[in-house]
């Protein structure tokens, strides 16, 4: 009886440490490019898409690359493994995960923020009068 | 306005339902009773009538209410308008709150046999009154008139022509005009998953109320055993519907929403994942406590909680507070939603684990007699494991919450979290189920054990063989294989001994067959698919994972969307694919729907990534100079060299007073070189203008460059930047056709997940019918 309680104890602490360890190492941290940069560890950056710059889709590599411009103020170009995330254009602000390679920011995901996309607005109804 | 009264009729029979029924339980007379059961009864009806208004409001096009504008249109077909009825927060707190009511029927009829009824109908009352309180806060029945006052209500005459308008204030001459058509249905819910997948889903939940309820009577009555027995069924019915639900849910998100997977430990996913979890963990303890009368405190704990972390899910998926860190949308619903949550989840907790710990000294302490190698330690540990799994996945899923918390900014976890921390449990989760079955209550004896063990375990060292065939993977990951074919062999074994003795107890064993495919088709088809992204020009084959690819071309949908024609062939033999992809108006986005061919032994998946129109081989792109760094565009090498500022233009800059401003670009083709400047005019009412360049390379071919921005540095001018245009004509490019580009995978033995799935269905029902029926035994004699 006493084993089994030991032997649970153990297993339970372990499994606890090693989960807390996993939860810190795989927490993706906000940051701006800087920090991107120096750390070089896997980042979200949030930022405004630059809309007077390049962006497009590479269909050969079939990468979407644009220019997105962090808190304060660097721009940087990102390149997606992916298509253009939906609702890319009418997104207010870009949420783009992933780490710096060069003077790049290398996406795996890029979240989109729209203004309340999914609820009513006045201008919505408007148009269905 | 009728709907508003049907919900508030329905709250306030709630809530005095409960208060009778507590007057009852305090030893209040009989009459509590029938006034109870009556006031139950209304709160039902009402929220029946409530039900049926929204679904009439939304038929008839009523679009002077703000729910029915919101989420329908007239270009619906019925069984989507139908659905639109809790497309909405509102209406799906709705279908929630009716599923809620309409168990609590059963539950009334099923607790007054077993003389439970004030104890747990009114806790069970209790919670509806919240559900009902929650639609009174977030009310479906608003008019669009009071969503939207200052666009809406005007004031004077009615213009002629206008039919869409009511009068608000006859007196005042106050009146509002109200829409005609509706923003329609998420173009992403218009399929028929949504028809089925959302009530399959609030169902279980709404069923997880009951096991909850029925503790909490237990406590009160300080019968600490049978309730079990009675709540048992319900717990499996909750899994049963809830696991139906999640997996459905995975389904749509794998064949209409295009994830690429089915599973992607989304917030929304896991929120449904937790109390399935943990419910499914009482399942089994209950069991143990059923033989043997131990885990008392657990089976009181696991109950509680399952209910619990379906309220913080809700909390989790509905308040907001995950805000910005996922690919959902979580609309804020208002600070009202939010505390109500919260309130919900405090009190909750408080009554069940309050009078937990209130009983909790006087319930009998069982000595544990089992040994390591009995059913009961087996039983133990594998619950333990699956409530670790699911107190991974909260906080895995709070994430947001918790950072917030301790350092001031939200994040989330990677997927990687979920797979790390979950996959150790998942071994031990599957290594127990199968040798749960080969044990023995009480104590086995290790030869007896080997023995049972042995053709499982042979045919499943075959199995994991068989799939590192396929390729190598991580050693975790075919452990995993191993104990889930382990799992899968030992319950087939077990499964038919009792099958040949008694069919009906043949549910559990058959469950865990289930499962035990489903874990070996999530690993081949999530481990070990394959894919590549492929342009395909149309009418060109193009070779890729084994299959030829042919655009043939696209063609519109009945539905007004784009259908891409992909032909698919291998030995020989041809079929199509027909991925969508459009613009929705709705979501001011382009939406992609893939496709898929079912093989026997693998899925062929296809998800549209873009279409790139046909070009005529000249190209434009932007490009970013940094100072003195030469880039390559095309075949030649373009250097920013420095800004020339005529005198003054400093000055007239920073005067708002019209400029000029070159940038110098040397350009080098081969030994060549060769000096542009292109000119900038700025500070004119109209906002600068750039003037093109046109470069005429050496071999053919011209580009044509335009300054697009400048990026001066005042501090380090060696830092400045600018921003080009380059417009090239490349004599010897190619024109291109038309070009869909794809992302083709395969998922090999998905399949395993399906037919998992329905066999686990299936143990399921089998094991509530056994179950249901004991409960209705008088005697106290467990068979097994």
């Amino acid at each position: 009886m006493n084993v089994k309680i030991i032997v649970g104890a153990i297993v339970i602490v372990a499994g606890i440490v090693l989960s807390a360890v996993n939860f810190v190492q795989s927490n993706v941290e906000y940051g701006d490019f800087a920090t991107a940069a120096q750390t070089g560890k896997k980042i979200q950056v949030k930022g405004e898409w630059v809309r007077d710059m390049e962006s497009r889709f590479d269909a050969e590599k079939a990468q979407f690359s644009f220019y997105l411009k962090d808190d304060n103020n660097k721009v940087v170009r990102v390149v997606l493994e992916g298509a253009r995330p939906n609702n890319f254009e009418l997104a207010t602000s870009v949420v783009a995960k992933g780490r710096m390679a060069g003077a790049e920011f290398h996406a795996t995901e890029v979240l989109t923020k729209c203004p309340s996309k999914y609820e009513g607005n006045a201008e919505a109804v408007k148009k269905t009068l | 306005m009728i709907g508003t009264i049907f919900v508030r009729i329905a709250f306030a029979a709630a809530l005095a339902a409960f208060l009778f029924y507590l007057r009852r339980q305090r030893g209040g007379n009989e009459k509590m009773l029938v006034f109870a059961r009556a006031s139950y009864h209304t709160a039902v009806v009402g929220l029946m009538l409530a039900f049926a208004t929204l679904l009439y409001l939304i038929l008839t096009h009523q679009f002077q209410y703000t729910y029915v504008w919101n989420y329908s249109s007239t270009d619906l077909p019925l069984p989507l308008l139908i659905s639109t009825s809790y497309a909405g927060q509102e209406g799906s707190f709705m279908l929630w709150g009716l599923f809620t009511s309409m168990i609590g029927l059963f539950l009334l009829q099923y607790t007054s046999r077993k003389e439970y009824e004030p104890e747990v109908m009114s806790v069970y009352s209790l919670v509806l009154s919240f559900l009902l309180l929650m639609l009174i806060v977030k009310n479906p029945f608003l008019y669009i008139w009071d969503s939207f006052p200052a666009d809406l209500v005007k004031s004077g005459p009615i213009p002629a022509g206008i039919t869409n308008f009511t009068i608000l204030d006859a007196g005042k001459n106050l009146w509002a005009q109200f829409p005609v058509e509706g923003k329609g249905l998420n173009p992403l819910l218009q399929n028929y998953w949504m028809v089925i997948h959302p009530q399959v889903l609030f169902l279980g939940f709404s069923s997880m109320t009951v096991p909850y309820a029925l503790a909490i009577g237990g406590l009160l009555k300080r019968d600490y055993h049978s309730w079990i027995r009675v709540a048992t069924p319900w717990s499996v019915f909750g899994a049963m519907v809830l696991g139906t639900g999640i997996i459905l849910g995975g389904y749509w998100a794998y064949e209409t929403l295009g994830w690429g997977g089915f599973w992607a430990w989304d917030p929304v996913e896991n929120s449904s994942l937790i109390p399935w979890l943990l419910c499914v963990a009482s399942i089994h303890t209950a069991l143990t406590q059923r033989k043997s009368g131990a885990f008392v405190r657990t089976n009181f704990a696991l109950s509680l909680s399952t209910f619990m972390m379906v309220l913080y899910s809700t909390f989790l998926t509905r308040s907001g507070v995950l805000g910005e860190t996922s690919v959902h949308s979580f609309v804020d619903p208002g600070m009202w939603v939010y505390w109500l949550l919260l309130g919900c989840i405090v009190l909750f907790g408080a009554i069940g684990f309050g009078l937990l710990f209130l009983r909790m000294r006087e319930m009998p302490k069982v000595p544990v007699e089992h040994s390591f190698f009995s059913r009961e330690f087996a039983l133990f540990l594998g619950a333990a494991a699956l409530t670790f799994v699911s107190i991974f996945v909260v906080v895995g899923t709070s994430s947001p919450i918790i950072t917030s918390l301790l350092k001031g900014k939200a994040s989330a976890v990677d997927i990687s979290y979920y797979v790390k921390t979950n996959l150790p449990l998942g071994i031990a989760i599957t290594l127990l189920s199968g040798l749960g079955q080969l044990l023995w209550w009480k104590t086995s004896r290790a030869t007896t054990l080997a023995r049972r063990m042995a053709i499982p375990a042979v045919l499943s060292a075959a199995t994991t063989s068989a799939v590192v065939l396929m390729g190598w993977e991580e050693p975790l990951i075919l452990l995993f294989v191993f104990c889930s074919a382990f799992s899968l062999f030992a319950n087939v074994q077990v499964g038919y001994t009792i099958y040949a003795g008694n069919p009906r107890y043949a549910g559990g064993a058959l469950a865990h067959i289930g499962i035990a495919i489903m874990c070996i088709g999530f690993v081949t088809s999530e481990r070990y698919d394959q894919k590549k992204t492929v342009s395909l020009e149309k009418g060109t084959p193009v070779a890729a994972l084994g299959y030829q690819l042919t655009y043939v071309g696209y063609a519109p949908t009945p539905e007004g969307r784009y259908a891409f024609q992909v032909q698919v062939e291998r030995n020989g033999r041809v079929r199509n694919v027909s991925p969508v992809m459009y613009f929705s108006n709705f979501t001011q986005s382009v939406m992609r729907h893939p496709d898929l061919i079912n093989y026997l032994n693998r899925d062929f998946y296809v998800a549209p990534l873009s279409l790139e129109e046909a070009s005529d081989g000249s190209s434009d792109q932007q490009i970013e100079l940094a100072k003195s760094t030469a880039t390559t565009i095309g075949n030649v090498q373009v250097t920013f060299e420095e800004f020339v500022i005529p005198d003054g233009a400093r000055d007239a800059m920073m005067g708002g007073k019209p400029f000029e401003l070159r940038a110098r670009l040397s350009i080098r083709e081969g030994k060549k070189k060769t000096d542009i400047d292109l000119l900038m005019k700025g500070g004119t009412s109209e906002g600068p203008t750039f003037v093109p360049v046109t470069y005429h390379s050496e071999q053919g071919g011209q580009y044509v460059l335009t300054l697009v921005r400048i990026l001066p540095n005042e501090e380090d001018s060696s830092k400045s930047k600018v921003v080009i245009s380059v417009k090239s004509s490349d004599q010897h490019a190619k024109p291109r056709p038309e070009t869909l580009v794809i992302e083709a995978s395969i998922k090999p033995f998905i399949n395993l997940v399906w037919v998992g799935t329905v066999t686990l269905v299936i143990g399921f029902l089998i094991t509530i019918f056994r179950r249901s029926q004991e409960a209705r035994l008088k005697n106290n004699v467990d068979s097994d």
